[in-house]
């Protein structure tokens, strides 16, 4: 049996990398002292994984992880006792148990949600004002930077939906994004290229992983653990 | 709070570690303490989240209701500068508080090439750097650690030390500030209390004189009730002294990220170079059962998979094999790992791990310090070249097949017989290695020794003696390395000799010094224990300015009966002892361990802390 995991990744824990993020959630799993199951082999270890990692940045306010455990364990004993030994900024929301049969989350991964947030300097509503303007574009092909170097690619396709708001205190985008053959997008990318399309110089903001995303049987895309 | 840290941190390098919000921080209600304590380590948060001390002190301080401690790290380059740019000061990792607002900023000295990033963490936090320009509001600025036991170079900059074990002192100083805080008693009046404090010594209130030939001549009270000799503090209940079973457990990986389990406190070899093992001093064990019990908790607490023993020599722990056995037994069901001592490598202890334990086969390391047995005498490191031998043999049959070996160059009375030496005790691994026969070793042997320049220190044998001038290093250091060239699967490091010299003449530096250590920081000077960013230039530059010579510090041999800078502080050991050590060490004559008997080092004036000699 697994353990499906929605946790959220607080706004101090952002820098936090992938790594990083897996070893505290091991340790926080052995301090629980439930019954995980560890693998084989000289070092046993805890097959923990993520269904996608999060960039250096970006909170992450649904992210999923799961986790072997044994036959036992209940989704709310699992939330509790891993909630008490977890640090405020780094809390899970919901766990449900799937069968092990149960496609891996890695697999099931179609896209994700994000919001993006910045104040109302001059630059940050020039930003906000293009933002139609750069839905409207059918492609914008930016550099992007992978492991084999700088690669030109068109960040357009991978949106599907997105919005603009304005509230007192600033503005809020709201994103929702395909993964592509090539990947998946890379929201402060998505933002810099608004930023470079608008004309205006950095804009302080913070971007936030809402959700993500799975095929439903009806072919759109939905928050995975609703699935 | 500090307004604009968040945005500095998405244009530094690794910037997890200025964002604190570990599991186990503590993070308390700073408005309504009665007493904030500001824990700084003058190093990056790497080095310092590794450091047991900090860990132990920020225990007992957060465990006291009333108080508050929260833990300060020296930022690296890229984030001073980016600070700097954007008037941002220093804050603490817990709440983010900027450290002026502290009652006590507190530095744990472990390093003397960490002092310049004291000056600058005080700057950085708007503190006055210089004591004397503190008004009543300034926290109080003090410190303590190893280096404290010559606190003379940093005189200028620190208003109380605390010398020796910092567990108890450190609550009683802390209780003097608060009230004195509370009942607005001055700065002046609060250093005094402070001063009647066993193990506490104000600088502010000695004064330095010298005489004609720039050697001290006397450091004495200003005031009647001030003390002559500050003496050391001792734990000496280390049974139920406060272990760290609950420490902050870091995101990111620091340079020690395991559970260090204290086993005992002090070293009964007396080595003659070695500086920890005379103010440890005296020896002190922890009980096989209190450290299964503090290694459960700390498991339990942390989540952590690996523990390793912690003391300046594990090995001589006198149950270290009920411990292994008992710890393992502990831990194996919950798959944390347990590292040994190298020196225990042997047939017992391999037997009890082998089926419940990772033994990691790459960390097998041992410090013969010397490359002759005349030049081990010397330094009464009382290794044999058959110990090691034998161990090495036992470890290349168990598996192993690199081993580091730990040397220093300059030991006094050092010859080229014992510089060449050091290749000899590299080929003594390689053929303990080809001793173990094809099928029953590891492929692809690897011997690395490693050598640092010799340091004098304070409270040692050798307080009295001169390093070797920086061109007499590399002559030495390329002597050796040129003796490794023949030797295919070894290789020989070496330290820098610049830095190497700072450290000498901060180690063994008068009040004069603080005035170099403030100009080297003028001309920029930091984070110098770091090799890229030492600038050997700045420091001799800060040398002339001041009108000191380095010389004078680092390359002189003292007179025995020479007032020395730490003569005013009271480490337990005698100067007779010391002397008479070094004495022996000129003839080349060994000291036994005290636990075969006790050698009169001095503790033994002070009733009751040394179980050896009574």
């Amino acid at each position: 049996m697994r353990m499906m995991v929605v946790f959220e990744k607080g706004a101090q824990l952002r820098f936090i990398g992938h790594l990083d993020l897996m070893r505290t959630m091991q340790r926080a799993l052995r301090r629980t002292g439930l019954p995980i199951k560890y693998s084989n082999g000289f070092n046993p270890h805890i097959r923990l994984s993520f269904a996608v990692p999060l960039s250096v940045g970006v909170i992450g306010l649904r992210e999923l992880m799961e986790v072997p455990v044994e036959d036992c364990v209940t989704a709310d004993e699992f939330m509790q006792r891993m909630n008490a030994v977890l640090p405020d900024c780094l809390q899970i929301r919901c766990c449900k148990a799937v069968e092990d049969t149960f496609p891996a989350l890695m697999s099931l991964v179609a896209g994700a949600d994000y919001r993006i947030t910045f104040v109302k300097t001059a630059e940050g509503k020039k930003a906000a004002q293009c933002f139609s303007g750069f839905m409207n574009l059918t492609e914008y092909v930016t550099n992007r930077r992978t492991k084999s170097g700088e690669n030109p690619c068109d960040i357009r396709p991978f949106v599907l939906a997105g919005k603009c708001e304005e509230a007192d205190d600033g503005y809020t985008i709201e994103l929702h994004t395909a993964a592509l053959k090539n990947g998946m997008l890379k929201p402060a990318l998505w933002f810099d290229s608004l930023c470079e399309y608008a004309g205006c110089a950095e804009v302080p903001h913070l971007i936030y992983r809402t959700a993500i995303l799975a095929k439903s049987q009806n072919g759109s895309l939905i928050p995975m653990e609703e699935l | 709070m500090c307004y604009d840290f968040d945005a500095l941190l998405n244009s530094v390098e690794k910037p997890a570690r200025y964002t604190g919000s570990e599991m186990n921080a503590q993070v308390k209600p700073f408005a309504s303490a009665d007493v904030t304590f500001a824990f700084c380590f003058p190093d990056t948060y790497e080095v310092a989240m590794s450091h047991l001390g900090m860990k132990i002190l920020y225990g007992i301080l957060n465990d006291l209701p009333y108080a508050v401690c929260e833990r300060v790290c020296m930022p690296w380059v890229d984030m001073l500068s980016k600070m700097k740019e954007q008037n941002v000061p220093l804050c603490s990792l817990e709440s983010r508080t900027p450290l002026k607002e502290f009652d006590i900023v507190g530095f744990t000295l472990q390093y003397e090439m960490s002092y310049t990033n004291i000056l600058e963490m005080l700057h950085l936090g708007s503190i006055p750097v210089k004591a004397a320009q503190r008004s009543e509001n300034d926290p109080i600025v003090v410190a303590g650690g190893p280096c404290a036991f010559n606190p003379e170079p940093l005189h200028q900059f620190i208003d109380a030390f605390m010398i020796g074990d910092g567990e108890d002192v450190i609550v009683e100083l802390t209780d003097i500030i608060r009230d004195c805080r509370k009942n607005g008693i001055s700065r002046r009046e609060c250093l005094k209390k402070l001063a009647s404090l066993r193990g506490v010594y104000v600088p502010s209130l000695y004064h330095d004189e010298y005489n004609e030939d720039g050697t001290l001549k006397s450091i004495t009270p200003v005031e009647d009730n001030i003390p002559q000799r500050v003496l050391k503090c001792i734990v000496t209940d280390f049974e139920n002294a406060y272990v760290p079973t609950h420490p902050p457990v870091p995101y990111v990986q620091v340079v020690f990220d395991r559970i260090m389990l204290e086993i005992m406190r002090g070293c009964t070899r007396g080595c003659r170079f070695c500086q920890a093992g005379m103010l440890y001093r005296p020896v002190r064990e922890r009980s096989v059962d209190r450290l299964v019990e503090v290694a459960r908790e700390s498991v339990e607490n942390t989540g952590y998979e690996e523990i390793s023993l912690s003391s300046l020599s594990s090995s001589d722990y006198s149950c270290i094999s009920q411990l292994a056995e008992k710890l393992s037994e502990e831990l194996k069901d919950k798959r944390v790992s347990l590292s040994l001592p190298s020196l225990r490598v042997d047939k017992f202890v391999q037997d009890t791990l082998t089926h419940t334990q990772k033994v990691k086969k790459s960390s097998l390391t041992f410090a013969p310090e010397a490359g002759t047995q005349r030049l081990r005498d010397v330094i009464n490191k009382n290794v044999t070249e058959e110990d090691l031998s034998n161990t090495l043999t036992n470890a290349f049959s168990n598996g192993w097949n690199a081993v580091k070996l730990y040397f220093m160059t300059g030991l006094p009375t050092e010859t080229d017989e014992d510089l060449l030496g050091i290749a000899e005790m590299a080929k003594l691994a390689a053929n303990a290695y080809y001793s173990v026969p094809k099928q029953q070793r590891v492929k692809g042997l690897r011997v690395t020794c490693s050598a640092s320049v010799f340091v004098p220190k304070p409270f040692t044998p050798f307080q009295w003696c001169a390093q070797d001038r920086p061109e007499e290093v590399l002559r030495k250091q390329h002597m050796v390395k040129d003796a490794f060239r023949p030797l295919k699967s070894a290789a020989f490091h070496y330290h820098d000799s610049g830095v190497s010299q700072m450290e000498a003449c901060f180690a063994v530096g008068d009040r004069r010094l603080s005035n170099v250590l403030y100009r080297a920081w003028e001309l920029g000077c930091l984070l110098d224990g770091w090799t890229e960013q030492f600038h050997y230039d700045l420091w001799k530059q800060a040398f002339d300015d001041c009108g000191l010579s380095i010389d004078f510090y680092a390359h002189r041999v003292r007179d025995l009966d020479e007032v020395l800078p730490w003569d005013h502080i009271d480490a337990g050991i005698s100067k007779s002892f010391l002397k008479r050590e070094y004495e022996k060490a000129l003839r080349a004559e060994t000291t036994r361990d005290c636990r075969e008997g006790c050698n009169g080092c001095g503790l033994q004036k002070l009733k009751g802390v040394c179980s050896g000699c009574e």
